[in-house]
């Protein structure tokens, strides 16, 4: 991307009246989510929760959907949060704060298609991190999530350039952020980038939504960017990727990004990465039911 | 945060809705140790099914004795071989993996065309290994012909389908198959490549016929192998599961020599090579996984 080319971007960014603010919630939540384990008060989350009513009505319905298997719906937010448990909890609150930042009205890429790429890369960065052995689940979590968030950037800022860049995708069945270079000259990384600057988020996430497509070239945490990398194409190889074919032929073991994640974690290299695909093939339909859960009538795709 | 995720439940049994019994899922991750064939947790009530079915046969009456007859007895790898059977039975049908055919198509064959294009002889050849009664190949085949006029303009395609079971060989080469075995194929293949036979039974038509030889082989036998030189692709789908490890390995070893640089060995949907040869590279494509002989120019070998 051209320098000028940069800087009109990011002044579209950030002059945008469309361009989200960020939620109210979301940052106490970001912080909630940095504390150790035991330092979490339940209260504090329901308060969280509570505060805003669309979300609370959200985690309700959630907390009633199939999904959880519970023989009774909860009535209140505090019964919602216990039978979900945290972890849930924050997924669900984080996924509505961003849903409520990004309104939805006639984006190029289908929300409930987006939504599930990002629920699923979250997944499966949480799945991977487990594998190793010093690895942050719940960071790379929220990493996940947010990868894509240029992506909506797109859809509401450039709602017409990404729209061509999403049909030549789709039509020659390439990478989205390859399109989008070829015709709007940059790419949901680099206004994810700027958005994420805007919402002062941490240099980690701001490295990983920067440079996801592209881990060696981020200027710090690596490893992390490198896991999101690998877990993005996971994604899209096992059916949560943007709703096309994608005519692409992935070796993980050769991406540079298994090389800088293998530099930090020597027992990647033990990983079965077949039975880790199968693992995750379990996890896609969880996936699909949350992302109907949360977004009520959106229907989460199968593709 | 603190640990009060909830634990996943344990999957229903469709229709009667009861929740499946865990000692099935400990049986499931033991026969992917084992076999390397994986079965989805939604799909754990079928892993359960073909248990009852076998501890009926035995006389098992609890799901922990028939655990410890999997685990302990002597028996055990005949049992887990009747298993599988049970769990594989019925599988075979043709068009079996779109998303191996999508692969293949879209991304396999144009990359092998243009690495094989320099050489003087345009010859593609694929091995069914384990054809069984013919689905394989013969989808195979239909899927070359698809090409013959756009990708494989100018090219000869030979597949080459064995099986160790000599009236396996003889239902493929007869060719002729019913609703069960076409159930996934598309209406515009029937239409194309067979004929109809009787009211519930198409044939598959010679020119299809055409491009497959059909003969005898068992994986095993050490001196055949080396024959089956300059395989630019094989099919070796749940086969490799009744192997026990280090026969296993002999035939994945094989199979690696069998193949031209560049090739690619396609297993089960559901299943891995177990990292037991770690010349193979596991490949992704949207759905499915190949092992991958890299070729000499990617370098690293």
């Amino acid at each position: 991307m051209s320098a000028s080319m940069t800087l009109n971007m990011r002044e579209r960014v950030k002059d945008m009246e469309t361009m989200p603010s960020i939620p109210a919630i979301l940052l106490p939540l970001l912080e909630l989510l940095n504390l150790p384990p035991e330092h979490v008060k339940l209260d504090e989350v329901v308060r969280l929760v509570s505060c805003d009513n669309a979300i609370a009505a959200q985690c309700l319905r959630v907390a009633s959907s199939p999904l959880f298997g519970l023989a009774e719906s909860p009535k209140t937010v505090k019964a919602a949060v216990i039978s979900l448990g945290l972890r849930r909890v924050q997924t669900i609150l984080l996924t509505c704060c961003l849903g409520d930042a990004f309104p939805t009205h006639n984006w190029p890429l289908d929300p409930a298609v987006l939504w599930k790429h990002s629920l699923g890369c979250a997944m499966v960065c949480r799945k991977f991190s487990e594998k190793l052995a010093t690895g942050d689940g719940e960071r790379a979590y929220l990493a996940g999530l947010l990868h894509d968030i240029g992506l909506m950037v797109n859809c509401i800022a450039f709602p017409k350039e990404f729209a061509a860049a999403v049909a030549h995708a789709s039509q020659e069945q390439i990478p989205l952020d390859v399109a989008e270079l070829d015709t709007m000259g940059f790419t949901h990384s680099d206004s994810g980038r700027a958005l994420a600057e805007k919402w002062h988020l941490a240099d980690d996430l701001i490295q990983v939504i920067a440079h996801h497509h592209s881990p060696n070239e981020a200027e710090a945490h690596q490893p992390l960017t490198a896991l999101v990398h690998l877990s993005d194409l996971l994604c899209r190889m096992r059916g949560m990727g943007y709703g096309y074919y994608e005519q692409q032929k992935v070796d993980l073991i050769s991406d540079p990004a298994w090389e800088i994640l293998l530099q930090e974690h020597r027992e990647l290299a033990q990983v079965d990465l077949a039975l880790f695909s199968f693992e995750l093939d379990e996890a896609v339909g969880e996936v699909c039911e949350l992302v109907s859960a949360i977004f009520g009538g959106a229907k989460a795709s199968t593709k | 945060m603190t640990g009060t995720q909830i634990t996943p439940n344990l999957p229903l049994t469709p229709r009667t809705g009861v929740p499946v019994d865990p000692v099935f899922r400990q049986i499931r991750d033991l026969v992917y140790k084992v076999c390397g064939i994986f079965q989805l947790e939604e799909k754990l009530y079928l892993m359960a099914g073909a248990c009852e079915r076998r501890m009926k046969i035995l006389s098992i009456r609890t799901s922990r004795d028939y655990w410890n007859l999997l685990t302990a007895n002597p028996g055990r790898d005949t049992e887990l071989r009747n298993l599988l059977n049970e769990v594989t039975i019925g599988e075979t049908c043709l068009f079996r993996s779109p998303p191996q055919l999508d692969a293949l198509r879209k991304v396999i064959l144009p990359e092998l065309l243009q690495d094989k294009s320099k050489q003087a002889i345009k010859t593609l050849r694929i091995w069914s290994a384990g054809c069984s009664t013919g689905e394989e190949p013969y989808t195979l085949a239909m899927n070359m012909l698809e090409e013959s006029e756009n990708l494989l303009k100018g090219w000869k395609v030979e597949i080459i389908a064995t099986d160790l079971n000599d009236r396996s060989i003889e239902t493929a080469k007869a060719g002729v198959y019913g609703d069960y075995a076409l159930r996934s194929t598309p209406e515009l293949f029937k239409r194309k490549y067979f004929s109809a036979v009787d009211a519930k039974k198409l044939q598959v038509l010679p020119d299809v016929k055409k491009l497959i030889t059909f003969s005898r082989l068992n994986l095993q036998d050490d001196s055949k192998m080396l024959f089956m030189k300059g395989m630019d692709l094989i099919f070796c789908c749940n086969v490799l599961i009744y192997f026990d490890g280090p026969s296993k390995s002999k035939v994945i070893n094989h199979f690696y020599s069998n193949l031209t640089f560049g090739g690619y060995l396609f297993l089960g949907t559901s299943e891995s090579l177990l990292n037991l040869n770690d010349r193979f590279r596991l490949i992704h494509f949207p759905g499915t996984m190949a092992y991958w002989k890299p070729s000499l120019k990617s370098g690293k070998l």
